[in-house]
């Protein structure tokens, strides 16, 4: 071959080599879209499609199926009734006020006790982390129903124990003041579960040079440690609130005696008007949902350009401060603490379960123990129903938490872990149904599903993608925190030992995030079983599950089998959390949370 | 075997079989025809929508298994309005897995009626002709408001819808139910201004009583003690009376606001003869009677087998509501009665 010759053979070479390398480059860009795209498409059908039903509700006051979607008779009538009436900015208010109260003493608490169970030497660590998280497996409903039994102005327990002793002051659950201290008290683990996994995941170094800069304790508490986790308080605080903005139950059974109404009873009422007033009640929805995009928005904003990679190449372990003889007194904060928010409610569900009638004279009528029988107890396990719902119930929560982990790590690694494009679409189609008070995404679910052609319709498989969908922020969200934190040096590591990204994801990524997604897949079973309002709608003769079931007991006014088909359920996921503890091996299983009811 | 010949032979040993378990023989009232009840056994079971209480209609699906055990009875319930909602979209994707369709607002229920295929049980003839909206229609249960007191805490209980508006019975020991929350509140408001005077709402509502959205919570209220007095539909106090509550219920003198359902069997059921038998058995004069002493309902037969307890016809009158005026008052009345309650909408 001619000098010539091998010149043009070399450039040629070269050439394809840079076609070839050019040709790689497309099909990674044509792969990047295509994942992207299928993201996108899963996210059009579950949020997306019901959002925009809802939008059409909002906007026609038709429902789409009922009428045709032809009908495009669009008017911001509904829009402006909303905002033009008093009743509505009175519930906006108390919403905010009782909400904002909520979180902050949420995070008060959530914060204490996740600093006290994984940075101190405070004794029975373990039980108190443990404990602390039990009030949330208690559905809202329940929850409240338990506070009025045991704070109600006339007739609680706790007054009538005052009363017995002589003082004359008295708990008022049906107040304002009731409303923060019951949801601070509920939506505290939601800090609890943030901060705790940031603070034992957080490098010590800080904290270690702030103390021999000679900063104080609470000092470097207050400038180093908790402003390191900021993204996990803010995370938890902007969680518990919105998802404090969506509860039903809480302000149904406390706020409706004090008259004080906030925006979930009012779209409740709407729902369940004669006749049922939707299309006010999703424009009510689409104000919520503006609300909260506008946090998350904010969120995002005063986070940004701030790195908080805590989780490093190297080990270590966070730091445990010795309190000395302090730690007895945190500990009896502790139990002070589970007595208020365990002990005492779980009690008067115990009374009300066992109890044939609630009604309690005095403190000695309490304890007549002829007043005791297990006839409530009967009368559920009579009912055919109450076992297939539970039953099903288990069957959708295994369902939403698989098929809900998958997506929501899918979702939760595009997000944070790649530069796929769209991935900021992404994160904000999956952060939308969080605004969306379950009782009215559940009407949108079931506009938008139920034409589909499969036989969706009348199947568990329908409950659980609706819970998938209502559930993705939480989860997305609770999966960010632990992959947010994992250093990327680790997964480049692994990419220059010519690993490819499945591989990367399977060896290094989802065992340094275990604890994260076990949190992540536990906490959406337990939402997934006790969510309420997006399965009215949805289920059928033969999907009923069990919040639907409560819920008709205490619309049905028994006190009796609404609390001991509580303490069923509670004592049924109190075993379902041991098992996956268990199954985690180690791992802690933080979870909880709801916005069901 | 001719299918005739083996149809008598099944109802014959059904009718032996019901005897031996000491139920009262088919003979003695009239559930339908044999074929009818053949038709049910064949399919076996149906889907029950229903606005009553789940754990009534137990109660009740229970009873009607004792006397038809070969039929499987699902329940789906839900709040007034959700159902309405449910049912419009099911059908309109021609999804409607219904049964039979079971409704407390017979206003909202006349808006479906195409929906529903002609049925009208065996005892049609012995229904009062002015509670029925449609004759496809029919008043399964009928509901009645009563006043009830929790009598470990009332010195010197009401006597009457008048004392309601007393001043010793202010500040909040009285608990309503507000207008809004369906249709049987709507009738007893109704029977409120058309009966006790125009005046009756601003009077009631002077004495602050507590507001809830449905007689559920309020039942439950005045066992507790949260109120002490309230007007409620007798069939939630009465089970909590039965089972040692101590609450004590009557029927005011000035007349009792009367709800009767609206139950009908859709066009598209799929077990149109077992949903039939089991409205027949409702409708009968043994399911009324058994609604009437164990749930506490009225009936709307034009000849009461029973009544419930402290109902007596000759003092008590049953006060039934012009459908008309039921549907043409509604939305301003309702919202005359928001404003004079102060109760925000």
């Amino acid at each position: 071959m001619s000098a010539h010759g091998a010149a043009f053979g070399a450039e040629a070479a070269s050439l394809s080599a840079v076609e070839s390398a050019d040709y790689r480059t497309r099909l990674r860009n044509a792969g990047r879209w295509l994942l992207s795209a299928a993201l996108l498409i899963v996210l059009a059908f579950l949020v997306l499609y019901p959002v925009s039903m809802l939008l059409l509700g909002a906007l026609t006051n038709t429902n789409p199926v009922v009428d045709g979607f032809g009908v495009f008779d669009l008017s911001l009538a509904n829009f402006t009734t909303v905002l033009a009436n008093p009743n509505v900015h009175l519930a906006v208010a108390n919403s905010l006020i009782a909400c904002g109260g909520g979180t902050a003493l949420a995070v008060v608490i959530g914060l204490t006790f996740s600093w006290i169970v994984v940075r101190t030497n405070t004794p029975c660590q373990r039980f108190i982390g443990a404990v602390s998280l039990l009030p949330l497996f208690a559905p809202p409903l329940v929850a409240a129903v338990a506070w009025s039994v045991l704070a109600s102005p006339r007739t609680g327990l706790l007054n009538t124990l005052l009363a017995s002793l002589g003082v004359g002051w008295r708990f008022n659950a049906y107040s304002m003041a009731g409303l923060i201290s019951i949801f601070g008290i509920y939506y505290a683990p939601y800090i609890y579960i943030f901060t705790s996994s940031a603070l034992r995941n957080m490098d010590p170094a800080l904290e270690e040079a702030a103390a021999i800069s000679g900063a104080g304790t609470l000092r470097t508490l207050a400038t180093v440690t908790f402003p390191l986790i900021a993204p996990a308080i803010a995370s938890g605080m902007l969680l518990s609130f919105v998802v404090m903005l969506g509860i039903y139950g809480i302000p149904a059974v406390l706020g409706t005696p004090g008259d004080i109404p906030v925006l979930t009873t009012y779209i409740f009422k709407l729902t369940n008007w004669s006749p049922p007033l939707y299309g006010t009640a999703a424009s009510v929805a689409l104000i919520l949902m503006a609300v909260t995009a506008i946090l998350v928005w904010l969120q995002q904003r005063l986070l940004a350009g701030r790195a908080y990679i805590t989780v490093a190449g190297k080990s270590f372990r966070p730091a445990v401060l010795d309190l000395g003889g302090w730690r007895y007194v945190t500990l009896g904060l502790a139990i002070v603490y589970l007595v208020i928010v365990v002990v005492l409610p779980t009690l008067a569900l115990v009374v009300a379960a066992f109890r044939k009638y609630m009604f309690i004279r005095d403190l000695a009528g309490l304890f007549d123990a002829r007043q005791y029988a297990l006839v409530h107890f009967e009368r559920l396990f009579s009912n055919p129903l109450a076992l297939r719902s539970i039953v099903n119930t288990m069957e959708v929560g295994l369902i939403t938490a698989l098929v809900g982990g998958a997506l929501a790590f899918a979702i939760g690694y595009t997000v944070n872990r790649t530069s796929l494009p769209a991935r900021r679409s992404i994160d904000l189609i999956a952060t939308l149904p969080v605004a969306i008070p379950g009782l009215v995404i559940g009407v949108a679910y079931l506009w938008a599903w139920i034409g589909l052609p499969g036989g969706l319709y009348g199947t568990l498989w329908i409950l659980a993608l609706a819970f998938v969908a209502r559930f993705m922020p939480d989860t997305v969200r609770a999966l960010s925190t632990s992959l947010v934190q994992i250093h990327r040096e680790l997964e480049e590591a692994s990419w220059i030992c010519g690993k490819g990204v499945i591989r990367t994801i399977r060896t290094i990524v989802l065992p340094l995030a275990r604890p994260g997604v076990i949190a992540a897949v536990t906490l959406l079973f337990i939402l997934a079983i006790r969510e309420l309002g997006s399965s009215l709608f949805l289920y059928t003769s033969n999907t009923m599950v069990m919040a639907v079931l409560l819920l008709d007991y205490y619309e049905g006014g028994n006190l009796g089998i609404t609390a001991a088909f509580s303490l069923v359920q509670t004592v049924l996921l109190g075993v379902l959390i041991g098992a996956a503890h268990w199954l985690a091996r180690g791992s802690v299983v933080d979870s909880g949370v709801g916005r069901a009811g | 075997m001719n299918p005739s010949l083996f149809r008598l032979g099944t109802t014959a040993a059904w009718v032996i079989a019901l005897a031996m378990m000491g139920v009262a023989p088919l003979a003695a009232q009239n559930f339908g025809p044999p074929e009818l009840i053949e038709a049910a056994r064949q399919e076996g079971r149906l889907v029950y929508y229903t606005a009553n209480f789940t754990e009534v209609e137990q109660e009740t699906i229970k009873t009607f298994n004792k006397r038809f055990p070969f039929v499987k009875v699902e329940l789906v319930r839900a709040p007034g309005g959700q159902l309405i909602t449910r049912v419009k979209t099911e059908a309109a994707a021609g999804k409607l897995s219904a049964d039979i369709i079971d409704h407390s607002d017979r206003a909202l229920m006349t808006d479906l009626v195409d929906l529903f295929q002609d049925y009208a049980p065996p005892n049609a003839a012995d229904y009062l002709p002015d509670v029925m909206i449609s004759p496809k229609l029919w008043p399964r249960v009928t509901l009645v408001w009563s006043i009830a007191y929790n009598a470990a805490l009332v010195k010197t209980p009401p006597k009457s819808w008048m004392d309601l508006t007393k001043p010793e019975y202010a500040n909040k020991q009285i608990g309503q139910v507000f207008a809004a929350s369906g249709g049987t509140t709507w009738t007893r408001v109704m029977f409120e201004r058309q009966v006790l005077g125009e005046d009756y709402w601003r009077k009631q509502a002077a004495t602050n009583p507590v507001l809830y959205p449905s007689g559920a919570p309020a039942s439950e209220a005045l066992v507790r003690g949260e109120v002490t007095i309230a007007p409620l539909l007798y069939n939630i106090v009465y089970p909590k009376k039965r089972d040692g509550a101590p609450l004590e219920i009557f029927f005011p003198p000035e007349g009792a606001p009367i709800n009767p359902y609206a139950s009908g069997v859709p066009k598209t059921a799929a077990h149109p003869n077992a949903a039939k038998l089991f409205l027949n058995w409702c409708l009968s004069e043994e399911g009324q009677t058994f609604m009437i002493k164990e749930q506490g309902n009225l009936t709307s037969l034009k000849k009461a087998p029973a009544y419930p307890e402290g109902f007596d016809p000759k003092v008590v009158k049953a006060w039934v509501p012009n459908f008309e005026q039921y549907v043409k008052l509604h939305h301003d009345w309702v919202e005359e009665w928001n404003k004079t309650y102060g109760f925000r909408q």
